[in-house]
C-alpha cells in the first residue's frame, strides 16, 4: 500500500525536499573535487619525477622454474643463465662456432691431450672481485665430480683443470678431444658462492636459491616473484662493453593473447616465442616487427626396432627399409609446415637442426624421399605388402597381420598432435593404418621405455655442436636414449670418426655422411624443422644482434650480444619505460558508478523516510 | 542435544574428512601415468642412472605405502615437503601466491555475495517488477556464460580496444606505498570484474527464490496484519528466514577461494593458486599437488565446519534433531 499525500512542514517543503537539498551539498563538494582531481592530475604527472632508467621489458610464455644453473630445465631457465653467466668460449653470433669470451683462446699440443686457455685479464664479476681461472677449473671440476646432467657430457675421457696461474687454465684429458674447442655449453660459476656445496646429493645442489646472483654477464637476476615474473639489472662489473639498457623486466603471460596485446599496447617491448596463430595480428602493425628464428629443433617420427624392454613389441615389417622409404614419401611435409605451423615451419629432411649452420646437411632436391603417395604405393606392392582381404589396409605378407601402427604423439610438443592426425591421412592413402594416440610427456616416457609402440611423434633438439644428436642414434644408445633401438653398424662407424677427428672440414665431411646414412636408412622422417617467433616494438628498441646468422634469436638463445647492443630508438623511451602512468583511467570510472549511487540512495533514503511517515 | 555435543560431533566429523581427503589425494595423483623424474630426462640429459639415483633421493623408489607413512609424519610437524620440480619448499611457494588468491577470489567472492543478496533481495521482494524481470534474465545469462569466455571479452574490448587496463599481471613492478595499491587495483579491476560478474548470478537466483517462498507464509501475513510498515516486514521477517539457504552456500564458496580461479587467472595472467595447481599437475609435482590440494580441502572443511555450527546457532530446529 502506498500513502499519496506529503505532509509539509511548516516552512512548505516536504522531507524528500530537504532531503535532495541536503544531499545537494555534499555531493557537489564530490563532483568538485572530481573534476579538480582530473584537471591536476595531467600536472601531477608532469611534474613527478619520471626515472630515466631504460628498461627492456619482455614478455614470456612460461616462468621460471629454477634460478640455479645447475637445475636448468625449461626455457627460460636458459635465458637467465644466458645472461648472467659467462661462458669459457662462447657462441659466435654468425654461425655458433667458438669465440672469444672469458678466454681469448684454446690452444691443444701435439695430440690434443691437453688444452692450454689463456683467460683475459681484468675479468671480474658483479661484486667486483676478480674472475680467474680458478672460477673455471671450479666449474669444471664440480660438474665432474657431481655428475650434473646436462653438462657432464661435455667433459669426455675424465679430464682434469690445473691452473698454473690466474689467467691459465690447462685440460687435460686421458685421451685426445676437441671438447674445450666444441666449446662446452657450461656456465662459469664464482668458486667462492658454490664450493661449499661440492659433495652434496645433486638434490640439494638444485635447491640453493640464487637470487640475487652473482654472475660475470652484462646483467644478473635481482628479483625473482614467482609466477609474475623476474628482474635482471645491469651489472657494473661487467667486464665487456657497458649496455645502454639499465634493467631487464621479464613477465609471465599465461595466455598468449593477452601477450599480444600488451606489446600493441606498449606494456612490453618484446614477445618471446608467440605461437604462430598470433603472426598475422601481430606482422600486419607498422611498430611491431617478428623476428621468424631459424629453426633449432625438429618434429620426429621415429620408428621402433624392438629390444627396449621385455615388453616391446614392435611391428616386423617396420624392419624392412622399403616399408619405411614408403611411408616417408606418403607424407607431405610442406603441408605440415603450412597447415601445422602456419608458414613458421620448413619441411624437415636430416637429423641436424638448421641452426647448427656449418653441420647441417640440405638434401639435394633429386636425392630427396620426396612425396610421392604413387611411388609409395608401388614401393609397397614390389615388396610385396598387399591388401589381400580388401579393407584398404595392406598386410604383412610374413604374418598375415594388416599394417596397424600404434602412435602415440606427444601433447607437449608444438604442432606434433596436429602433425600426427595429417599423417593419418597421408598413410591412409597406401594402406597403412594409424592409431594415433595424443598423451603427456610424462606417458611418452613410459612408450619409450617400455618400447611398446609402432612410431611415435616427439621431438629432438641438439646442440650447436652436431655430437649429441648423432649420439642418440647408435645402437648402444638402445635403452638409454635411442628412440626406438636403430641398430646400424655403418652409421655407428661414421659416429665414432667424427667424434676423433680433428680436421674442422674433414669432420664435416663425416658429419654430411652421417646425416645421409640416417636420411637413407629412415629410422626416423625428420617431419619439419619449426622456427620460433620473437617480436618486438621497431619503435622503441634498436641494434639487435641476432644469434646464429639473420634469422636468428634476438634474445637468448645462445648468447647475450643482443643485450648488450640494444639502444633505444630515441629518448622518450626511457622516459616512458619506467615510472608511474599517472592516475588510470577506472578510477573515474568507478568514482563516478560512487558518486551516482550516492545520489541515488540519498534521494531514495528521503522519500522513503516521508511516505514512512504519512 | 546440547550445543556443546553439536559443535563437538561436527568438529570430529571435520577431522575425519579432512583425513579422509588427505589419503585419497595422495593415492590419486601417484594414479596418473608416467613419473615426475622420468618427465625431466628429455630436456635434462638425465641418463638412466641419473634417473634412478634421483628418485632415490627424493624417496620416489620406496614402495608407495612407505611414502605415504612418511608423508603423513611430514603433515603432522606442518611441513609439506619439497617441490620436486624446483626443490622449493612448499609451503613457501603456496605462501607467496595466498596473497593474490586471497585478494582477487576472496574480494570477488564478497562482492558477488553483496552485490547479489541485494539484488536477490530486492526482486523478490518485487516479483514481477521491471528490476526483478531484469535481473533475473540478467543473472541466469551472466551465470551460464564461461568466465573464460567473458573474461577474454572483456579483455579484448577495455584492455585490447579501449586501452584502459593492463593485458595481466599482478602488478607492473617497482612501485611502493600508494601508488603499488594503485598499480595492483589496475590490475585487479578486470579479473575481478570476471569473476564477481560469474558469481553474482548465483546468490542472486537463491535469494530471490527463497524471498518468494518465504514471502508467502503465514507470518509475514500476520506481520502484515498487525499493521507493520513494509520495509520493516522485509528486513526482520522476511530475509532473516530467506537468508538461511543462501548462508550454506556463503560460507561454502569462500571456503573454495583457496582452490583459486584457474581459468580467470589463466586468462589475466594472475599468480594464483589455479594456476600453481594447474602447472604442478602437468609437472607431477607430487608434494605440491598435495600441499595444494590439501590446503584448500581444509579450507572448505573448516569454512563448512564453521557454516554448521553458525547455522545452528541461527536456527535453533537444526540443533533439536
Amino acid at each position: 500500500m502506498r500513502f499519496a499525500t506529503r505532509k509539509r512542514h511548516r516552512n512548505g517543503t516536504t522531507r524528500s525536499d530537504r532531503a535532495t537539498r541536503a544531499a545537494r551539498g555534499p555531493v557537489a563538494i564530490v563532483v568538485a573535487t572530481t573534476v579538480l582531481a582530473a584537471l591536476a592530475s595531467p600536472l601531477a604527472r608532469a611534474q613527478s619525477p619520471a626515472p630515466e632508467d631504460l628498461v627492456l621489458r619482455v614478455g614470456v610464455v612460461s616462468d621460471l622454474i629454477t634460478d640455479n644453473p645447475w637445475g636448468v630445465a625449461a626455457g627460460s631457465d636458459w635465458i637467465v643463465a644466458t645472461i648472467q653467466y659467462d661462458m669459457m668460449l662462447r657462441f659466435a653470433p654468425e654461425d655458433l662456432s667458438p669465440a672469444p669470451s672469458l678466454a681469448t683462446g684454446c690452444e691443444p699440443n701435439a695430440d690434443s691431450t691437453e688444452w692450454t686457455c689463456t683467460l683475459r685479464d681484468g675479468l671480474t664479476w658483479s661484486d667486483g672481485s676478480p674472475l680467474t681461472s680458478g672460477d673455471i677449473a671450479f666449474t669444471y671440476g664440480f660438474i665432474v665430480d657431481n655428475k650434473i646432467s646436462p653438462y657432464k657430457s661435455y667433459f669426455p675421457y675424465n679430464p682434469t683443470f690445473e691452473t698454473p696461474d690466474d689467467q691459465t687454465l690447462i685440460w687435460k684429458s686421458e685421451e685426445p678431444t676437441f671438447a674445450p674447442d666444441m666449446p662446452p655449453w657450461v656456465y662459469i660459476v664464482p668458486e667462492k658462492v658454490w664450493a661449499q656445496y661440492d659433495g652434496q646429493p645433486l638434490r640439494e645442489i638444485k635447491a640453493v636459491t640464487n637470487t640475487p646472483s652473482i654472475g660475470s654477464g652484462p646483467f644478473t637476476l635481482t628479483e625473482w616473484n614467482q609466477g609474475q615474473g623476474w628482474t635482471m639489472e645491469r651489472n657494473p662489473n661487467y667486464w665487456g662493453e657497458t649496455p645502454e639498457v639499465d634493467r631487464l623486466e621479464f613477465r609471465v603471460y599465461s595466455n598468449q593473447e593477452a601477450m599480444v596485446q600488451a606489446l600493441r599496447n606498449g606494456e612490453i617491448d618484446f614477445a618471446d616465442g608467440l605461437k604462430p596463430q598470433l603472426i598475422q595480428s601481430v606482422e600486419g602493425l607498422d611498430n611491431v616487427t617478428v623476428q621468424r628464428v631459424v629453426s633449432d629443433w625438429w618434429l620426429n617420427l621415429a620408428f621402433n626396432f624392438g629390444g627396449q624392454s621385455k615388453q616391446s613389441d614392435a611391428l616386423p615389417a617396420l624392419h624392412d627399409i622399403e616399408v619405411r622409404r614408403a611411408i616417408a614419401m606418403a607424407i607431405d611435409k610442406q603441408a605440415i609446415a603450412d597447415k601445422v605451423y602456419l608458414g613458421t615451419a620448413t619441411p624437415g629432411d636430416t637429423i641436424i637442426r638448421p641452426a647448427s649452420a656449418y653441420w647441417h646437411l640440405d638434401i639435394p632436391a633429386e636425392e630427396e624421399l620426396g612425396f610421392d603417395p604413387a611411388a609409395a604405393n608401388a614401393l609397397l606392392d614390389d615388396a610385396g605388402y598387399a591388401d589381400t582381404d580388401g579393407d584398404g589396409v595392406r598386410e604383412d605378407p610374413s604374418t598375415g597381420e594388416p599394417l596397424e601402427l600404434l602412435m602415440p604423439a606427444s601433447q607437449d610438443t608444438t604442432g606434433a598432435v596436429e602433425a600426427g592426425e595429417l599423417v593419418v591421412g597421408f598413410l591412409d592413402q597406401v594402406g597403412i593404418e594409424v592409431n594415433l594416440r595424443p598423451v603427456s610427456d610424462a606417458k611418452m616416457n613410459d612408450y619409450w621405455g617400455a618400447g611398446n609402440f609402432d612410431a611415435y611423434i616427439w621431438y629432438w633438439s641438439g646442440d650447436p655442436d652436431p655430437d649429441y644428436q648423432l649420439f642418440v642414434f647408435t645402437s648402444d644408445q638402445c635403452g638409454n636414449w635411442s628412440d626406438g633401438c636403430w641398430q646400424d653398424p655403418t652409421f655407428d662407424s661414421l659416429y665414432e670418426q667424427q667424434r676423433t677427428e680433428f680436421d674442422r672440414a674433414a669432420r664435416q665431411e663425416l658429419v654430411f655422411e652421417a646425416q645421409r646414412r640416417a636420411y637413407e636408412q629412415v629410422p626416423s622422417v625428420v617431419l619439419a624443422y619449426p622456427g620460433w617467433l620473437q617480436a618486438w616494438r621497431s619503435d622503441r628498441f634498436t641494434g639487435w644482434v641476432p644469434a646464429p646468422g639473420e634469422n636468428g634469436y634476438l634474445m637468448p638463445g645462445y648468447n647475450y650480444d643482443s643485450l648488450v647492443a640494444l639502444r633505444a630508438v630515441d629518448d622518450s623511451v626511457a622516459a616512458s619505460s619506467g615510472g608511474s602512468s599517472g592516475i588510470p583511467g577506472w578510477i573515474w570510472l568507478v568514482a563516478g558508478v560512487g558518486i551516482a549511487a550516492f545520489i541515488v540512495v540519498m534521494a531514495r533514503r528521503g522519500r522513503r523516510r516521508e511516505l514512512d511517515e504519512a | 542435544m546440547g550445543a556443546r555435543r553439536y559443535v563437538a560431533r561436527k568438529s570430529l566429523q571435520a577431522v575425519v574428512t579432512l583425513l579422509f581427503v588427505l589419503t585419497f589425494n595422495f593415492f590419486l595423483f601417484r594414479v596418473l601415468p608416467g613419473d615426475p623424474v622420468g618427465l625431466l630426462a628429455r630436456s635434462q640429459r638425465l641418463t638412466e642412472q641419473d634417473v634412478a639415483s634421483l628418485q632415490a633421493e627424493l624417496g620416489l623408489d620406496r614402495p608407495v605405502a612407505s611414502q605415504y607413512v612418511g608423508y603423513v609424519g611430514q603433515i603432522m610437524t606442518g611441513n609439506l615437503g619439497v617441490s620436486l620440480r624446483t626443490g622449493r619448499e612448499v609451503t613457501s611457494t603456496i605462501w607467496s601466491r595466498i596473497g593474490p588468491t586471497v585478494l582477487l577470489v576472496g574480494l570477488g567472492t564478497l562482492l558477488a555475495t553483496v552485490i547479489g543478496i541485494w539484488i536477490g533481495i530486492k526482486g523478490g521482494w518485487r516479483r514481477g517488477s521491471a528490476f526483478d524481470t531484469s535481473t533475473l534474465y540478467g543473472s541466469l545469462a551472466l551465470y551460464s556464460i564461461p568466465e573464460g569466455w567473458l573474461g577474454m571479452l572483456l579483455l579484448l574490448v577495455l584492455s585490447g580496444m579501449l586501452g584502459l587496463f593492463p593485458a595481466g599481471g599482478f602488478e607492473t613492478g617497482g612501485e611502493t606505498g600508494v601508488a603499488r595499491l594503485v598499480d595492483v587495483l589496475d590490475h585487479l579491476f578486470l579479473p575481478l570484474l570476471t569473476l564477481t560478474l560469474g558469481y553474482v548470478g548465483q546468490y542472486a537466483i537463491i535469494m530471490r527464490s527463497s524471498m518468494i517462498d518465504v514471502t508467502h507464509e503465514d507470518f509475514v501475513t500476520s506481520a502484515r496484519a498487525k499493521g507493520v510498515p513494509e520495509h520493516q516486514v522485509r528486513r526482520n521477517h522476511v530475509v532473516p528466514n530467506a537468508f538461511l539457504p543462501t548462508f550454506t552456500l556463503i560460507f561454502l564458496n569462500f571456503g573454495f577461494v583457496l582452490g583459486g580461479a584457474i581459468v580467470v587467472e589463466a586468462v589475466f595472467s594472475w599468480p594464483g593458486l589455479g594456476l600453481l595447481t594447474y602447472d604442478a599437475i602437468n609437472q607431477l609435482d607430487y608434494p605440491m599437488i598435495q600441499g595444494v590440494f590439501l590446503l584448500s580441502s581444509a579450507a572448505v572443511i573448516v569454512f563448512n565446519l564453521v557454516a554448521d555450527i553458525t547455522y545452528g546457532y541461527l536456527d535453533p530446529r537444526v540443533r533439536e534433531a
